[in-house]
């Protein structure tokens, strides 16, 4: 992707010129520079994310190509970010003001975001068994001739599935034995009881949460938003800027994420985060935010948070319109309402189709974002540990 | 979007049936015996046509009506199971015959369906009627039979139980504490734990659900998946046996953290965690062993289905210990960590072949880069921390001396720490040799002779010489805190003693080599020689210079000596040497030097020397001599008030 080969040539760019320059002087006046252009760079990568969330075609605003896309802003930022700590910088630097408490109090945050990148990744999980069900309502209603079988198959389906959307936060027991003891119970098939709507969705249920207990996602996004505070006078050219602006990235992927997909306890989490409003390289992420939260808050009015994924979204809206279609079914069906059917399934396979093929690639891609924000940590980490054997050999 | 038309017309259906039939006459023709398996599909064969042939005779109208019945009859069956109260393949309650009657009512059920819907599906309106009853009834016999696999893998789950269950925390620690007071002498007994807690060499397969219900898991995949309900048998099987994996590591008692938790626990119980965790990775890898042949056995012939399933399966708690791993390799660089830093890294050096067979096939990609990926970052922890240690001692600075020139905590710490590092030798040396790729300025020894063991050449002995080179000069900083020159002697002599003796009786042996046993028994017997030289000498010259004519000078001489020997006295008695057997060496050639001198003096000087002078006989001194060096100070009162 164009962002990569940007970023690849930014970076020799900086190397490059780091070692060219030999007084201080021009040392800063580079620093300086190459601070500007992250900052553009910054600015683009999030306005070309606001243009794509317009997309009306199914691949807009959190839908999982849209957040591939922003996982790949994120690294790309990242890699650019380290650059403009690391490279041509005395490691001393680091242990020295502002970055002395800075930088740490950045780890504290990119811990909090590994933690997040887990749980989110795990719950990819739960996606994947949205998509499953709504899976197996496609095969049955795929079906020619269509009867009363292949309603009924599809209709079990999709409630097992609309059960695991309607589940509130944090209510995700995990599913223990007496789960499956239903086998000492006459069950007829023909009759749909509640009861036998929760014995088969259990089966999906089955997904523990990742975390430890008393783990919030809610709670993890709120502690590494609250002492984010932009640079201010003399700080906001110097080193804790562009410390700044990678805090801010993380913590609204990371929000982006949790809002998307449903991971361990997302009650409370925050619809705003304080970014300042006169940042040129910031509006397009706080209109994205503004989105996303206007989104979360029409979900949170209808009780519904399986997750603002927008395949997610597609599903319910189409299980719920099919499972009226199921309750209302008589042999012989009507063909008109077969057809009106049928662009439905097609539409509710394409969603499956996109889950299929994207879920697992956005796993994957979460788990480099972890990979990636763990090395980084450790080189940083690793430098100040030579930075204060330097110091400390002078004294 | 009404696309109703069927592949085949009847007609050419027909076509082909004959000229299959025709082929299956010929061939048997020419063979006399009948084997099981052809008897089989021909038995099959013939269940198809006793429903088929109906249809295909030339009255459609009455074919139907038969078709009816035969429906009628298996729905009734089916639907008499369905409101039965038992599961039909519940061994405790339920008829084998009865589960094999089932699925035989399938079978016909899914024959007659075939059959009607070969027909042209533009057929007339009973033709579609009966195919959508059995339709319907199908659906009904594979609700039913979603909740037989449930309750089959549920109710005949086992556990595995591997021969190693007993889970023992080693307690036992090398600690390094800012004092240095907690360090003694490990017992060897955690290497021996080490080793027995290690994997076991047999590939011990355990059947995770009981195997006299897998024929039965088997006939209803066949059955689920011939009739293309393999997703609703598949989601039933992954999420069972997904639970009854994390329900294993709940056993194991595996917990589960936060990668913040790990960073912020104490020591003492990420110690413990650590040790639940490499033991529940070496449990684990053997459980998805067995796993694995449980998917083989129920799912062998479905294709890609297969390693699919068994990667859902897993992958879930594997996740959560692949994080543990890497929050541990997040972690700071504390020399104790070390032991159960390789610890981690060898369990999954060791099972790293397994994983990359049980996730071999490209649904496991995933899972194994991760486990490459966390040996790595172990591996790069362990490095760091092992060659922070050394940067430790070096570091370790003391303000006042240490009490009594005993052996200091310091050279406890060290030298037990490298003996515990020797059972760990082929780990570290991988690890060191990766670094020493990469670092410019490796620690590295000439060779020096021929037929001298490897080991001795090894990384890590290369890296265990430096480190107690550091040690030495370290001590020798510390030694130079005691105001008094003699006691600096003792302090060396015991330390290096002390290493010496560490690495003489130990596999240390091994790496730091003869020549360098020698060269550090000559260093600790230097110092016992400077020492004898230091305090004795002056002490002796009294009587030399007493060995001058007249009375006075004698008795003069001896009453210097005395002062001068009460006055060692008083301090060395104070001093320590831990070691008996040093002691002793050190009292014996003490004693020949000085109550030989003393004795001679006597003799000589006897007659000139006045009585009230003489305070200790020469065996006086001989046994006082014996009192120096146990660490409690005395004085020679009682001999001054005679």
């Amino acid at each position: 992707m164009p962002a990569t080969d940007n970023q690849g040539s930014f970076l020799n760019r900086i190397s490059i010129r780091r070692n060219q320059v030999v007084s201080m002087d021009g040392n800063h006046e580079q620093e300086l520079e190459d601070l500007e252009l992250f900052q553009k760079h910054v600015a683009d990568r999030f306005a070309d994310l606001l243009s794509q969330s317009e997309d009306t075609l199914g691949d807009g605003l959190l839908s999982i190509s849209w957040l591939r896309k922003l996982l790949d802003v994120f690294l790309c930022c990242e890699a650019e970010y380290k650059a403009i700590l690391l490279l041509g910088r005395d490691p001393s630097q680091i242990s020295k003001p502002p970055l002395d408490k800075l930088v740490p109090e950045f780890h504290d945050r990119v811990v909090k975001a590994l933690d997040v990148c887990n749980a989110v990744s795990h719950a990819v999980e739960t996606v994947r068994n949205y998509q499953k069900l709504a899976e197996i309502a496609v095969t049955a209603l795929e079906q020619r001739p269509i009867g009363d079988g292949q309603v009924r198959r599809a209709k079990k389906a999709l409630n097992s599935l609309m059960i695991l959307l309607e589940e509130k936060e944090g209510s995700n027991h995990k599913s223990t034995e007496r789960a499956w003891s239903f086998g000492r119970r006459s069950t007829n098939a023909t009759t749909s009881s509640s009861k036998d709507r929760a014995t088969s969705a259990s089966q999906f249920r089955s997904l523990s949460w990742s975390m430890s207990r008393g783990w919030s996602a809610a709670k993890q996004i709120q502690a590494m938003s609250s002492n984010l505070v932009a640079p201010r006078g003399g700080e906001s050219s110097s080193p804790a800027l562009p410390v700044y602006i990678m805090s801010t990235i993380t913590v609204f992927v990371m929000w982006a994420l949790v809002a998307a997909i449903p991971c361990q306890e997302r009650n409370g989490l925050l619809t705003h985060f304080p970014v300042s409003k006169q940042l040129g390289w910031a509006q397009s992420i706080i209109a994205l935010q503004e989105k996303i939260a206007e989104e979360w808050k029409k979900k949170k009015e209808k009780n519904r948070l399986a997750g603002l994924l927008e395949e997610t979204q597609r599903i319910e809206k189409l299980g719920v319109s099919l499972i009226e279609f199921a309750d209302s079914f008589q042999f012989p069906p009507d063909a008109d309402r077969l057809e009106e059917v049928a662009v439905q399934v097609a539409e509710l396979g394409e969603t499956c189709k996109k889950m299929e093929e994207g879920l697992l690639p956005l796993q994957q891609q979460i788990r480099e974002v972890f990979h990636r924000v763990v090395r980084s940590r450790t080189e940083v980490l690793d430098l100040l540990d030579q930075g204060g054997k330097a110091t400390a050999s002078i004294m | 979007m009404a696309d109703f038309s069927s592949v085949l017309s009847p007609r050419e259906g027909e076509i082909h049936v004959i000229a299959a039939a025709q082929h299956i006459v010929k061939a048997l023709g020419a063979n006399k015996n009948l084997d099981d398996d052809l008897r089989k599909i021909l038995s099959q064969l013939d269940s198809h046509l006793s429903a088929m042939t109906l249809l295909t005779t030339e009255s459609r109208g009455t074919g139907f009506r038969e078709v009816e019945e035969q429906l009628k009859y298996a729905e009734e069956k089916i639907r008499s199971w369905e409101s039965n109260q038992f599961l039909l393949w519940d061994s405790d309650e339920s008829d084998p015959l009865e589960a094999s009657e089932f699925l035989k009512a399938i079978d016909e059920i899914q024959a007659l369906n075939e059959g009607l819907r070969s027909l042209s599906v533009n057929g007339n309106g009973k033709q579609k009627e009966l195919l959508n009853r059995a339709d319907s009834i199908l659906q009904m016999a594979m609700s039913r039979l979603e909740k037989e696999i449930i309750h089959i893998l549920v109710k005949h789950k086992q556990y595995f139980q591997p021969k190693n269950m007993s889970f023992r925390s080693c307690g036992m620690d090398v600690l390094y504490d800012e004092s240095f007071v907690s360090v003694e002498d490990i017992p060897s007994e955690e290497a021996l734990q080490r080793n027995s807690s290690g994997k076991e060499s047999d590939n011990y397969i355990f059947d995770l659900v009981h195997p006299h219900v897998i024929p039965h898991l088997k006939s209803i995949a066949n059955v689920m998946f011939g009739v293309n309900y393999d997703q609703e048998f598949c989601q039933a099987f992954i999420s069972v046996r997904r639970d009854a994996l994390e329900e294993y590591l709940v056993i194991l008692k595996v917990e589960k953290f936060s990668i913040e938790d790990v960073l912020k626990m104490e020591w003492s119980s990420l110690n413990y965690e650590i040790q639940k965790w490499v033991r529940a990775m070496n449990i684990i890898i053997r459980y998805l062993a067995s796993e694995k042949q449980l998917c083989d056995q129920i799912l062998g012939d479905y294709g890609f289905v297969n390693p699919l399933c068994f990667v859902e399966i897993s992958k879930g708690s594997l996740a959560h210990l692949l994080n543990f791993g890497e929050a541990i390799a997040m972690g700071t660089h504390e020399p104790e960590k070390l032991f159960r830093l390789l610890d981690m890294y060898e369990v999954v050096a060791d099972n790293l072949l397994d994983i990359d067979a049980l996730f071999s096939e490209e649904a496991g990609t995933a899972v194994r880069l991760e486990f490459h990926e966390l040996l790595r970052s172990l591996g790069d922890c362990g490095r760091a921390t092992f060659l922070k240690f050394g940067n430790a001692i070096a570091a370790n600075a003391s303000t006042r001396p240490f009490f009594g020139g005993g052996i200091h905590p310091l050279t406890k710490y060290v030298m037990n720490y490298i003996k515990t590092l020797t059972t760990y030798c082929n780990t570290l040396n991988v690890l060191l040799k990766d670094q020493e790729a990469a670092d410019p300025n490796p620690v590295v020894e000439p060779e020096n002779g021929q037929g001298v063991s490897s080991i001795t050449h090894c990384q890590m002995a290369c890296h265990f010489r430096s480190i107690t080179a550091t040690l030495e000069s370290n001590l020798d900083s510390k030694s130079k805190l005691y105001k008094d020159g003699v006691l600096q002697h003792i302090f060396l002599m015991n330390n290096f003693h002390y290493m010496v003796r560490k690495v003489k009786f130990s596999e240390l042996r091994l790496f730091f080599g003869d020549e360098w046993i020698k060269e550090h028994i000559v260093k600790y017997k230097q110092r016992a020689m400077s020492y004898e030289r230091a305090t004795w000498n002056s002490v002796l010259s009294f009587l030399k210079d007493g060995d001058g004519p007249g009375l006075c000078s004698a008795s003069k001489a001896i009453r210097g000596f005395t002062i001068a020997f009460e006055e060692v006295y008083k301090n060395q008695t104070g001093w320590s040497i831990p070691d008996p057997e040093l002691r002793e060496d050190l009292q014996i050639s003490t004693s020949q030097k000085v109550i030989h001198a003393y004795r001679s003096f006597m003799g000589r000087k006897s007659s000139s020397i006045s009585e009230k002078y003489i305070r200790h006989s020469p065996d006086d001194l001989q046994n006082y001599i014996l009192d120096l060096f146990n660490g409690s100070p005395r004085i020679l009162q009682s001999s001054r008030k005679k």
